[in-house]
């Protein structure tokens, strides 16, 4: 495996030089060789089932070689044996921390292959349980970066706010996880009277709590600040070519959001701000998503106020069978673009689904930046991201 | 019954039954502070903790030994067995040798040494020898890391503790640990940590990393090394090695309050209580063991490199400065 002593020339990644990360082959001048590790599929801190081998100089990572497939279970074929109604639930377990975004997106793609008339209550009860959906994961995914960091305080108090969302999500839709919710046409059943207003005290208190639980605890930490600053950093070309979408490439000071540029459902009426940020770097991901989660409580309440009144199902056949064709759905998951393409061939059960999920695209960072940091640095980075097993292998 | 009494008098066996009590006393305070970390950890997240067992869950400690006991001890295949069963052992004995030093009470120190300084210095420093063989013996990359991090980080930061000391030891002009509280009187505007608050804060951080504890529990470091140098430890020989983390913690407390905080000396001098000084001594004690708890539950880890820049770049030059402080300060006024 090891190579002669042949002079590398030194390179320069992420401010820091290393003969190794040019040939990592190679020994260095003491003769020493490097350490290759498996970090995962089972350790505790990986998200999910992720397994990554890594080769250490030291504590520097010289590469990085994401290995995926640990949950894979084959949702795109079992897709094509059922009816259409029925691949809604499988859709709830694709990326479980964005449930609703994926039967959104999935039912967006049907219903452009049907052609059908949706009430607008259901269009705005839809995107009320979008935003709260991506509020429940915004702020959890703040505690995983600070657990990953090493605190692990302020996860406790994200979960907090996640299984009040989560009691909402059960009086609406009876599930805690896999709602089943949104359905083709419309959404399974109306709020229960007492619930808007429920929703309205929870976001008011959440508005309140926010400033002082997530933002001004960590925020401020110089440690925290040494840690993330400059940490995972890639330039706007970079994140362009490698198809990030959401917060990691909102934070490198791309303006992109599906809601806003490829507008579905009621966005278009709802007024709510795209937020950038320059840094590029994990700092600048948890800035992001701070800021989005207000811009989901300012959707909320906008929901709330507008919420029309009407039925929520909309008139459809008892048995699907669209015309031949394609149908293509996005929506802006928590986690970037989520989007599903589905081919009918005018049976009853489609030909091919295909999902293309945001955690499994924006993995490609790994590989990229990773290479050149420190070793503790691979969890913020992974923070950064934060890919969801259930979504990176469908 | 005249000759138990001389026995006892003699002094090897008054030193035995002296030594019995602290390892009495330390295993005791090792699972008190498991059961405290977990009350305070709870208190802290928005949860009970602890609260099945007995009275407020006031037996989880005994619960969590009789699981420890009852577990299969395994060992990696590989592992280089009289390392890696050594290793327990090295961490343990230092984190309970040192407390012989300490007077808990007016007279109530097991080894008046006059050299107790040093000797703290001395025998703490072995633990990190504990931590290489923990990381070496059990032959695993994960626990290789975090030995190798646990060795640069404790040698590292025992030269600003060490340094933080010289302070004290100029102001006493002793090595006595008795001398130390003697000389710091029943006023706690006459303890040391308000001369030497520059010191007492550095040696309140390099006692942090010293006893590995969050922003610097590097060497365990659960989010990406989980565990570090104990990951392949399980049943007793892992009970052992968080005994001495929690015993060293404890200890690490315990000679805070000795040097920079007068000991067993009450706060002013009518609260004096005789004897029963070791009360001022243990709330003194409990009330540092907390700070550190509370640190544990509200921080991020440091990185390694970042670690090392501000052992070097920052606490060592500090404590040079301030013993030159120092020194110009008892030059100009003498005693």
């Amino acid at each position: 495996m090891l190579k002669d002593e042949k002079r590398v020339e030194s390179i320069t990644l992420s401010g820091r030089e290393s003969v190794r990360l040019a040939n990592p082959d190679v020994r260095d001048e003491f003769g020493l060789e490097t350490l290759d590790m498996n970090m995962g599929p089972q350790h505790p801190a990986m998200h999910g089932l992720l397994r990554l081998i890594l080769e250490l100089d030291g504590e520097t990572v010289v590469r990085c070689d994401p290995v995926m497939g640990y949950l894979h279970r084959c949702q795109e074929k079992i897709a094509e044996n059922r009816m259409y109604p029925a691949v809604i639930p499988l859709t709830d377990r694709l990326d479980y921390f964005a449930n609703m975004h994926n039967e959104h997106g999935y039912v967006l793609a049907v219903e452009d292959l049907l052609d059908v008339e949706i009430p607008p209550r259901a269009e705005y009860i839809r995107v009320l349980m979008c935003e709260l959906m991506r509020l429940a994961s915004h702020i959890p995914s703040l505690g995983f970066l600070m657990l990953e960091l090493g605190a692990f305080t302020p996860i406790l108090y994200c979960f907090r706010e996640r299984e009040r969302i989560q009691t909402i999500f059960e009086a609406v839709t009876g599930a805690r996880m896999m709602f089943h919710y949104i359905r083709i046409g419309g959404v399974k059943a109306d709020l229960p009277p007492d619930i808007p207003q429920k929703i309205w005290d929870y976001i008011e208190g959440l508005e309140q709590r926010f400033q002082s639980d997530f933002v001004d605890l960590i925020q401020g930490n110089e440690i925290f600040i040494s840690r993330t600053r400059g940490v995972g950093t890639m330039s706007q070309e970079k994140a362009l070519e490698m198809g990030l979408t959401g917060p990691p490439l909102r934070c490198t000071g791309v303006d992109f959001d599906i809601r806003r540029d490829y507008p579905y459902s009621i966005y278009p009426e709802l007024e709510f701000d795209v937020i950038t940020d320059q840094a590029g770097d994990v700092e600048a991901s948890y800035r992001v998503r701070i800021a989005e989660a207000l811009q989901s409580i300012r959707l909320i309440k906008q929901c709330l106020e507008k919420m029309p009144e009407g039925e929520v199902m909309g008139d459809l056949g008892r048995r699907l069978r669209p015309a031949e064709g394609d149908g293509f759905g996005r929506v802006e998951s928590p986690r970037g673009e989520f989007s599903v393409h589905v081919v009918s061939d005018g049976s009853d059960t489609p030909y091919r689904v295909h999902y293309r999920d945001p955690s499994f695209c924006n993995m490609q960072l790994l590989q990229e930046v990773i290479p050149g940091h420190y070793l503790p640095d691979i969890m913020p980075i992974m923070g950064l991201i934060d890919p969801v097993s259930g979504g990176w292998d469908k | 019954m005249q000759t138990v009494l001389n026995l006892l008098e003699m002094e090897p066996i008054r030193f035995f039954i002296a030594f019995g009590a602290i390892l009495f006393l330390v295993l005791n305070l090792a699972a008190i502070l498991v059961m405290a970390e977990r009350k305070v950890a709870g208190y802290i997240q928005l949860r009970y903790g602890p609260n099945r067992v007995g009275w407020r869950g006031i037996l989880q400690p005994l619960a969590d030994i009789i699981k420890l006991f009852t577990k299969e001890n395994v060992a990696p295949g590989r592992a280089d067995l009289w390392i890696f069963l050594g290793a327990p052992i090295a961490l343990f004995i230092p984190a309970v040798l040192v407390w012989i030093v300490i007077p808990f009470a007016p007279g109530a120190v097991v080894a008046d040494l006059n050299v107790a300084i040093l000797f703290f210095v001395g025998v703490t420093s072995i633990g990190a020898l504990g931590v290489i063989m923990a990381g070496y013996g059990s032959r695993s990359s994960f626990s290789l890391l975090g030995a190798l991090r646990g060795a640069a980080q404790m040698i590292s930061y025992e030269v600003p503790l060490i340094l933080s000391l010289l302070g004290i030891v100029m102001l006493t002009g002793s090595l006595s640990l008795v001398d130390v509280v003697n000389a710091q009187g029943d006023t706690f505007w006459s303890w040391y940590f308000l001369p030497q608050f520059p010191m007492f804060i550095v040696f309140y951080i390099a006692g942090l990393a010293e006893v590995k504890r969050v922003p610097f529990d590097l060497p365990e470091g659960e989010s990406e090394i989980v565990g570090g140098f104990m990951i392949e430890y399980s049943g007793m020989t892992w009970a052992l090695i968080q005994a001495a983390e929690f015993a060293s913690m404890g200890l690490m407390s315990a000679i805070t309050t000795t040097l920079f905080l007068g000991g067993w000396q009450p706060p002013l001098p009518f609260l004096d209580l005789g004897q029963f000084n070791w009360f001022w001594f243990g709330i003194k004690t409990a009330l540092i063991m907390f700070t550190f708890q509370w640190i544990r539950w509200s921080m991020p880890r440091l990185r390694m490199d970042q670690l090392m820049d501000f052992g070097w770049k920052i606490l060592v030059p500090a404590c040079l400065i301030w013993l030159f402080v120092t020194a110009g300060v008892m030059l100009i006024i003498p005693g």
